[in-house]
């Protein structure tokens, strides 16, 4: 039996999964406790399950992607439980590739496997060491400095806004003129009629939340902008001629 | 003295962190003693060699960035389950807004750790049935010939865009600069990665801020 993928493999695995489960489940029991405490209703509590969730399935289907991706060298299992623990398609791909100089083979050797293993551990352990040192003190500091009680903190907000908009204004530009590793979703027509389509969308049916006082679909409407963006994608490849849909500054 | 909520995470998140740790360094001991087959030292050197100056500094720099932002039990959380860039912060900034609750108050704490945490649960839930039941399947939806290939290969421009969107209602002075300056950055040069380019643009939207503030223009005159 293949020992990428065999029933040791897949009991490690499972152990993962367990721990990752575990744990969150014990973070969302506390925070749900305090948040009744703190006077939020439970309808805003499961509007926000609801809503995390509807909005977590598209994003993994992509890191499920990344899976079947890396699995092609080094099994199934392995990618598996690096993507379920701080893993990332980056991290693990260069990781692995350090090891092996490419991923287009399937790893034989039991000595690379499990040097891959390690590399991959010893590459992204480095929060886990930090958090416990750091995040208290990041969180007091600047977090105590972005609080919104006073003009300072109006501030703050804005800043923390800001900060946010810095990230997200990050990815919007490598869609709109970034070149990719694997040349496949560089900017370019399609990308950027996705993302027009992703801003308009959102801010049609947010327009008509609004307008029709619908409180209960509000939360949907960024997982429904993004998955009708998604869905423009397909059509457009699908209507469009194949020199405009694959256009892209690079090519 | 009585402790805070946010004392009592901190101390459950430091124990989670190290107990994660010893589950992350458990995978490749065990593969190691169940097959015997142990790395070997000049190849593992010579790898990590290659990844440990990218990987550390990105670690240094993602905790620094966004530990403030995703509330502390969102935090240790989203770090011991990664994509949090793809995945965990948009899902904490939406489920933020939607509760119309600011980040940095214990409202927003506890509603942004439910959000990571409920998308925790679901990321690994998907990737775990779709590994052992799906896989076969799901290998033709992404092939590069599927008919839906092309909506997976444009999940960040979706996702992006509409987040995007929704800061631009009410922030669309602050967020011209950064996304200027970044398509500008990558005019340049077109193959620095998102991860890298976010601290640049991160910078300049702080920037604009105080600027903005500075001319009394963050937010419109006309009530």
């Amino acid at each position: 039996m293949d020992f990428r993928q065999n029933g040791f493999m897949y009991a490690l695995g499972f152990i993962v999964v367990a721990f990752v489960i575990v744990q969150s489940a014990f973070f969302i029991r506390k925070a749900w406790k305090r948040a009744k405490e703190l006077g939020i209703e439970s309808s805003v509590l499961k509007t926000t399950v609801t809503s995390s969730a509807v909005f977590t399935v598209a994003p993994a289907i992509a890191i499920l992607a990344t899976v079947i991706v890396l699995s092609k060298a080094l099994g199934l299992v392995l990618p598996w439980i690096r993507l379920s623990v701080i893993g990332n398609l980056a991290y693990e791909s260069t990781a692995a590739s350090a090891v092996l100089g490419n991923l287009n083979q399937a790893i034989t050797d039991k000595g690379d496997f499990s040097t891959v293993a390690w590399v991959m551990t010893i590459g992204s352990c480095l929060p886990l060491v930090l958090m416990p040192i750091l995040c208290k003190k990041l969180h007091s500091k600047i977090g105590g400095a972005l609080s919104g009680d006073s003009k300072v903190g109006k501030l703050g907000d804005y800043i923390s806004a800001g900060a946010f908009i810095g990230i997200i204004t990050a990815f919007v530009a490598t869609s709109i003129n970034g070149k990719s590793s694997d040349g496949k979703t560089d900017g370019g027509f399609l990308s950027i009629a996705v993302l027009i389509v992703a801003v308009l969308l959102y801010l049609l049916l947010e327009t008509i939340a609004t307008k029709f006082n619908l409180k209960k679909f509000e939360p949907f409407v960024m997982p429904l902008a993004m998955f009708g963006a998604m869905g423009a994608a397909v059509l457009l490849t699908s209507v469009l001629p194949a020199e405009l849909v694959t256009h892209s500054w690079f090519n | 003295m009585k402790k805070t909520y946010y004392d009592k995470v901190h101390t459950w998140g430091r124990i989670w962190s190290i107990t994660a740790l010893l589950v992350l360094f458990s995978v490749p001991l065990a593969i190691s003693v169940y097959y015997n087959a142990w790395p070997e030292m000049n190849s593992l050197f010579s790898a990590l060699l290659k990844v440990l100056p990218i990987f550390w500094i990105s670690a240094v720099v993602e905790v620094i960035t966004y530990t403030p932002m995703l509330g502390a039990g969102g935090t240790y959380l989203s770090f011991v389950t990664g994509n949090i860039t793809n995945l965990k912060l948009p899902c904490g900034v939406n489920a933020m807004k939607s509760a119309n609750v600011k980040a940095n108050s214990e409202e927003g704490e506890v509603i942004s750790t439910i959000a990571i945490g409920v998308s925790a649960i679901v990321t690994t839930v998907i990737i775990a049935v779709g590994v052992l039941a799906f896989a076969p399947f799901l290998g033709k939806l992404t092939d590069p010939e599927s008919i839906l290939a092309p909506a997976f290969d444009r999940v960040t421009p979706a996702l992006f865009g509409a987040l995007l969107a929704s800061y631009l209602r009410k922030y669309w002075r602050i967020s011209i600069l950064p996304l200027l300056v970044g398509c500008i950055v990558l005019v340049f040069v077109p193959t620095l990665g998102a991860g890298t380019l976010l601290f640049v643009t991160i910078i300049v939207s702080i920037l604009g801020v105080f600027a903005l503030s500075k001319f009394n223009l963050l937010e419109s005159k006309k009530k």
